[in-house]
């Protein structure tokens, strides 16, 4: 045998020996998991993950936790769950004032008319003192609720934070703190799903180009410099001026310009990854082109793709924002930080619309940034290496 | 080589040709483009003139409609009308803004140096400050000056610009705290009369956080770059070499390292070709200064697609001649890149 090969043997031996000696302990581990080991030490980034991911999961409680609508009201011996029933699917949880037997404060003889004021329900059961009670959710606002005729309610709209509405009210009467985080949920719902789009279109696109290559790479390379030429957020906003479109319609909007940078990550590793010898070795026991794209290049080439994407939510995020800032963002009632922000810019005294706003805005784009800068760390450890 | 970019410049025509498709057909295909919030507008203006709350809908005349469409040439089929207003692109004819009455090009070229002036100071201003930065930060990795620095990047890259400057605006611009700084504008009114030394503090002092707010957006990537490129250089064989023949610290660094670490810092010079197009419609907006990015949220506001479209077409061919000429750069610094 020749003396080269039995060395290469014997290093491989070694090699073996010392990888067997330790991990025979607990399971082998996949690169992945030993990745999300890692990430999982990065402290920084992991808290605000699981910090971030709870406020995420949590926003869907909102409607019993943040809302103008009771959690539950006894009424003449009946139970009603208006809130609760919020959050099940096609029920909605609408019930009228005359059904709880709410009356008008300015004419006390007749009932109230279209949904029932819950705080109000309360204060008038109080002085009824019948045996009805109402259990408000914790923070009894809702975002889109307007508060002008409610009786505490006090100076011109926008006022200042006080000890009923903890951050004020906008310039439409309306809660600061319940349209913060019901922002905050869409904001990160729409972050994620033009992230989610955006991947799925560019990494396919780019897989592709880098795949086959050649001509098909030529062409769909003009076609891509088309679209990385023009200026996103500007053409967004011609778009949104002459749609203003819904959440959903935003978010196509948005991915369509999304995709690219994406693609071109994509097809720069798939043309790396192809010119290797393992693909060479898969197209030689005659694997076919779909297997060698799925399970032999794409988990190679996932690595920058994946420390790309907290940055891409953090973009997606600020472009939210940006744009309901400009008024092409979601339609008006929706509650969001941009639009805070536009209202408080516009009127200088207003500190808490712009203040509070920021403070979201920049407290969730911080924990994004430290989730990505631990997701490259674990993903893609750079290794400096210098004397002295 | 000189072939390669005669190549490139010629793909820039193909490319170019895409472009102004994907804009033109926006502005045709989309419901309520350009005619029907003509049509809207006009609408609008004669309920307004006429008896109020009739509600009853104002017919366009004929006439004018006729005329309207043949303006846009919307009674032409869609190739046709792409093909007139190629036409009249070729020969810089952007045609006129409904809203100001006189060309285009007038209307763009009359922000140009108010863009000169915040693009240029942004500009020099990052790299003046993130490349020491991210040299410092190199060379004391780990130190607490890195990670201080560190931080401050973090927060930058937080931060979209346009809200930091409004924040700072709140905080410093007399609404309810300090008042230090007007509260927007690129001048005070009556400028023109000031003395010398009044307009250049008075310049200065609108000047300062727009400024802020623009370098906000390249701080944080620049001086990582920087850094990242600097140490990535740090690690290799000639550096260890240097050091080897007993070069120091400081000529090893500076005279060594630091020229292969700026190659990729420099080739994004080329895209300073897009400062004369340069602002933000978003801290123009928050600033109220009357420079492009304001001229081309307005335009949008206001339906003036002859404008709209003037700027976008500029901005596109200024940002694909960037991408040439960041290509030229990058062979003109880096000796062993060749494109063929």
């Amino acid at each position: 045998m020749c003396w080269w090969i039995r060395a290469f043997a014997f290093l491989e031996v070694i090699a073996h020996l010392q990888m067997t000696t330790q991990p025979f302990k607990d399971k082998p581990q996949t690169v992945f998991q030993r990745r999300w080991k890692k990430f999982k030490t990065i402290r920084r980034g992991w808290y605000s993950f699981q910090l971030l991911l709870g406020m995420y999961l949590l926003s869907f409680l909102l409607p019993v936790l943040v809302n103008s609508k009771a959690l539950v009201v006894s009424h003449g011996g009946e139970l009603f769950f208006p809130a609760i029933e919020e959050l099940l699917p096609f029920v909605g949880g609408y019930h009228a004032a005359k059904d709880l037997g709410i009356y008008d404060p300015r004419r006390p003889e007749r009932l109230m008319r279209g949904e029932a004021n819950y705080r109000l329900a309360k204060s008038q059961y109080e002085v009824a003192d019948q045996g009805d009670w109402v259990l408000l959710t914790p923070y009894p606002y809702h975002p889109i609720e307007n508060l002008l005729k409610e009786p505490g309610f006090d100076g011109r709209p926008p006022t200042a934070p006080d000890s009923v509405h903890w951050l004020g009210t906008d310039n439409r009467g309306r809660d600061v703190l319940a349209r913060l985080v019901y922002g905050f949920r869409i904001s990160i719902t729409f972050a994620l799903s033009v992230v989610g789009i955006a991947y799925l279109v560019g990494m396919s696109v780019g897989a592709l180009l880098g795949f086959l290559g050649g001509r098909v790479d030529m062409f769909g390379q003009r076609i891509v410099e088309i679209w990385a030429a023009l200026p996103f957020l500007y053409t967004v906003i011609i778009i949104s001026s002459m749609i203003s479109p819904s959440l959903w319609i935003l978010v196509g909007i948005l991915s369509l310009f999304y995709w690219i940078g994406i693609s071109f990550y994509m097809r720069g590793e798939f043309l790396r990854e192809k010119a290797k010898d393992y693909v060479a070795a898969a197209i030689c026991i005659g694997e076919s082109r779909r297997s060698i794209m799925f399970k032999h290049i794409l988990p190679n080439a996932l690595t920058p793709i994946v420390t790309f994407a907290p940055f891409a939510i953090v973009g997606g995020i600020a472009s939210l924002v940006s744009l309901d800032y400009l008024g092409f963002g979601l339609a008006p009632p929706t509650p969001s930080w941009g639009e805070l922000m536009g209202q408080g810019l516009s009127n200088i005294s207003a500190w808490h619309l712009v203040l509070f706003p920021m403070g979201a805005l920049f407290a969730t784009l911080l924990m994004v940034v430290f989730i990505g800068e631990a997701v490259r760390e674990a993903f893609d450890p750079k290794v400096f290496s210098r004397l002295r | 080589m000189a072939a390669y970019f005669a190549r490139r410049f010629l793909l820039l025509i193909p490319t170019f040709i895409g472009i102004t498709f994907v804009v033109f057909s926006i502005t045709q295909f989309v419901p309520g483009g350009p005619i029907d919030q003509m049509i809207l507008n006009m609408q609008a203006s004669a309920t307004e003139g006429g008896v109020g709350g009739s509600g009853s809908t104002v017919e366009i005349p004929p006439e004018s409609l006729a005329a309207l469409k043949e303006h846009f040439n919307l009674d032409k089929p869609f190739f046709v009308a792409y093909g007139y207003w190629l036409w009249d692109l070729v020969q810089l004819d952007l045609g006129k803004s409904y809203k100001y009455n006189v060309p285009v090009i007038e209307v763009i070229t009359s922000r140009f140096p108010i863009s000169i002036y915040f693009g240029l100071l942004g500009f020099f201003l990052a790299y003046l400050i993130c490349v020491p930065l991210g040299v410092l930060k190199a060379i004391r990795h780990g130190s607490r000056l890195d990670i201080a620095s560190s931080l401050i990047v973090f927060a930058g890259y937080s931060i979209p610009g346009w809200a930091l400057g409004g924040v700072l605006l709140v905080l410093l611009g007399g609404g309810s705290f300090l008042d230090w700084i007007p509260l927007g504008g690129f001048r005070s009114e009556g400028w023109e009369d000031f003395s010398v030394w009044h307009k250049i503090t008075d310049q200065l002092h609108h000047t300062i956080l727009p400024v802020m707010a623009y370098m906000v957006g390249s701080f944080a990537t620049l001086t990582i770059l920087m850094k990242n490129s600097l140490m990535e250089n740090l690690g290799q064989d000639y550096v260890r070499t240097a050091f080897a023949k007993g070069l120091s610290e400081r000529s090893v660094i500076f005279g060594h390292a630091l020229r292969n670490s700026l190659i990729p810092i420099c080739t994004g010079l080329g895209h300073a070709i897009g400062l004369i197009m340069a602002g933000s419609y978003l801290i123009e907006k928050v600033f109220n200064i009357q420079g492009i990015g304001y001229l081309g949220y307005t335009s949008i506001v206001d339906r003036d697609y002859a404008v709209v479209m003037g700027i976008l077409v500029i901005n596109t061919l200024l940002v694909l001649i960037g991408n040439i000429l960041s290509d030229v750069l990058y062979v003109l610094v880096d000796p062993r890149i060749r494109f063929s």
